[in-house]
């Protein structure tokens, strides 16, 4: 079978990330399906050589570990430390890195209006470190993607999806996610987030499906991997999805 | 608990069809109640844990994994039947899942038996061979053909006949071959060319043939299967298809023919046997000018129209009804069979040529009589030769156009120079000419001794 690459196809998400962020955008919103690598791709598209900082939301993150927060050095002595949100903005020389937010629908309180504060726009985004008093504000090649595997985007602060000007749905991996997949499995891997969740195959199951059925074997791998719910269907579609 | 179905993961496709999310909807295992809609991406299936189910689901996977789905195919699908084509991808399906395994023994929903009874009781030969196609390899084969045997023991050779050439054609592709959806010139994934095109096509033409009931007849209905096999005779006219193409432009009329009619009264008595011959004694002649007719072209074959004798019949007959017709051997609608020369004042400004075959030689009379007006003369060109569908001589299609030669006192001329002069002579051809039109000649001849 042959492998296509449909990053290249016009309507490919990935193509419309790739074409955005060489466009210059420096707010992106990820969204879509778990496993398909919108995290690794806001870690790594367009970032050149500048680290990128990530920072996962949950219920219980606060405004300190986003922009940072004192830590005891010794004895009466307390040593401000900057959070990743900051260490993004400065970046490599103050030029600005990359900010990956994953989970954002998951923050609250606090955290979510600090996070408001960091993803302002560049003219009126700026904050005060404590210990130095400086005024730090986001360097020019500071951009910050944001991700979440909620379908609708309503589900997101209406105040911080605005901060977002493009939102693009992840509906499939990245080719370059596939790369030591078997070949056999790399088109049906591609495909299998875009069903409904209840019959979304993602991107870590098929890898490991392909690990274990070099040991186990193809009808004992997928039971394990799939469930026996699943086992027989995901198995009889690859089939014929290999006819050829 | 309902089964899990996965046509997202059902890829590799090489024709352009993008991977997309599908909606499956619930089906069932009985006929007719699952199915794959390409288009829409709609899976219809059944949802049961039982082996049939998964095994329809198969099929229907199979389906989005290698049927075509685009309408346009540049007309490369104009001249099979669409019925032909729909069971014949079954059986490339039905093929193709077996070899992955599945048992196909289970396609079955129990209605075959009467479903093929019923067809044999209507006498529907096509849709027996189309439906065999659909169940061949199945488990519902067997009660299929036994179906039809207990209605119709005479059409079993013929479907066993095209059953072998079936699996002949499908044993000799590779899955890979069978199953291959890059796109050929045609447009066409090549696996549904190389299969599923090819057996529509021999289905196409044994679905018109008759059924062959004779030693000899199944001998050439078993080589019209072959490749390059000449079309099995069918034993009935095709049906009209009129090229709607055909600009007409009005025609200077010309004083058209003036005859001599019998009267009652009149300046010379021209006819005085009819004083004892005629009840009404119309012994006098009185001239009427005639502008009318109907003119009947077989432009099979040799029988080209010459534009210049069509004027020069124009110029006698500016108010005739001139039909061309012939029919491509085979066709099933998609290539015109019969224009309209000349109406009642208007001339086409083409001529169209001729699609080798007669074909509709009987179809195009019935449909010349129709029009008629107040006993017009109706000429007919022709060789005297009648063919069906599939352009084989048919002894029961000529003595039929024979017959209606006769009811109606159609003229027969062979050229169509000769037509003007047939229209204002008012004689059918003796029974001297008649050796000079064929098979045709041969019937009016025996119907005349009689």
């Amino acid at each position: 079978m042959t492998f296509i690459d449909r990053t290249e196809e016009p309507n490919s998400c990935w193509r419309d990330l790739a074409d955005v962020l060489s466009a210059g955008i420096s707010r992106v919103l990820l969204y879509g399906p778990s496993g398909t690598g919108k995290t690794y791709a806001a870690l790594h598209h367009g970032v050149g050589n500048v680290a990128s900082e990530r920072l996962v939301c949950t219920e219980d993150l606060t405004s300190g570990e986003i922009t940072g927060t004192w830590m005891p050095v010794g004895e009466n002595r307390w040593e401000w430390r900057e959070g990743p949100a900051i260490r993004a903005w400065r970046g490599t020389s103050g030029l600005g890195g990359r900010l990956v937010v994953d989970e954002v629908d998951r923050a609250s309180g606090d955290a979510l209006s600090t996070l408001l504060a960091v993803t302002d726009s560049p003219e009126s985004a700026r904050w005060r470190n404590p210990e130095t008093s400086e005024w730090v504000r986001p360097g020019p090649q500071f951009s910050v993607v944001m991700t979440t595997n909620v379908e609708d985007l309503d589900d997101i602060a209406p105040s911080l999806r605005d901060r977002f000007p493009v939102s693009i749905r992840i509906d499939r991996p990245h080719v370059t996610a596939l790369s030591s997949l078997s070949a056999d499995l790399r088109a049906p891997a591609l495909a299998g987030s875009l069903g409904p969740a209840s019959r979304r195959v993602s991107l870590r199951s098929f890898y490991a499906f392909d690990e274990l059925r070099r040991h186990l074997g193809p009808t004992r791998a997928a039971q394990l991997v799939f469930g026996d719910d699943a086992a027989t269907s995901v198995l009889d579609a690859l089939a014929i999805a290999a006819i050829t | 608990m309902t089964a899990l179905v996965h046509p997202e993961l059902v890829t590799g496709r090489e024709d352009g069809f993008t991977d997309a999310p599908w909606t499956v909807t619930p089906g069932s295992t009985r006929r007719g109640e699952a199915s794959c809609n390409l288009t829409e991406r709609i899976l219809e299936v059944p949802l049961g844990l039982d082996a049939t189910s998964r095994v329809v689901r198969a099929h229907e996977l199979m389906h989005a994994r290698v049927s075509p789905h685009r309408i346009e195919h540049y007309g490369a699908l104009d001249e099979m039947a669409p019925r032909a084509l729909e069971c014949a991808e079954e059986l490339r399906i039905n093929t193709l899942i077996a070899r992955l395994d599945f048992d196909v023994a289970l396609l079955r929903d129990g209605s075959e038996k009467n479903g093929a009874r019923r067809i044999a009781e209507s006498g529907d030969w096509s849709e027996a061979i189309c439906f065999l196609m659909a169940v061949l390899g199945t488990g519902g084969e067997k009660d299929f053909l036994a179906g039809i045997r207990s209605i119709e023991p005479s059409w079993m050779s013929g479907l066993r006949a095209v059953r072998k050439r079936a699996l002949a054609l499908m044993n000799g592709l590779s899955s890979s071959a069978l199953g291959a959806t890059r796109l050929n010139d045609e447009a066409l994934p090549s696996g549904y060319a190389d299969a599923t095109v090819v057996l529509a096509r021999i289905v196409t033409q044994s679905m018109a043939a008759r059924p062959p009931t004779t030693p000899e007849a199944l001998r050439s209905f078993r080589r019209s299967l072959e490749p390059g096999g000449r079309r099995p005779p069918t034993g009935r006219f095709a049906s009209l298809h009129f090229d709607d193409t055909l600009v007409m432009s009005p025609r200077p009329r010309s004083a058209g023919v003036r005859r001599a009619r019998a009267s009652t009264s009149g300046p010379t008595m021209r006819y005085p046997s009819r004083l004892l011959t005629d009840d009404q004694k119309r012994a006098f002649a009185r001239r009427a000018s005639f502008h009318g007719g109907l003119v009947i072209i077989d432009q099979s074959g040799s029988m080209d129209i010459d534009e210049a004798s069509l004027s020069s019949l124009l110029r006698r007959a500016p108010d005739a009804l001139v039909v061309g017709y012939s029919h491509r051997p085979g066709d099933v609608g998609a290539t015109p069979n019969v224009w309209i020369l000349a109406e009642r004042g208007s001339v086409a400004t083409r001529v169209p040529s001729g699609n080798i075959g007669n074909g509709v030689d009987g179809a195009v009379l019935e449909w010349a009589l129709a029009r008629r007006r107040n006993g017009e003369p109706i000429v007919w060109v022709t060789d005297g030769q009648v063919t069906d569908s599939h352009d084989h001589p048919d002894d029961t299609l000529t003595l039929q156009c024979a017959e209606l030669v006769r009811r109606h006192r159609i003229r027969l001329v062979k050229e169509l120079t000769d037509a003007g002069r047939a229209l204002s002579v008012g004689r059918t051809v003796g029974r001297p000419q008649w050796s000079h039109y064929g098979r045709l000649g041969r019937k009016l001849t025996e119907m005349k001794a009689f």
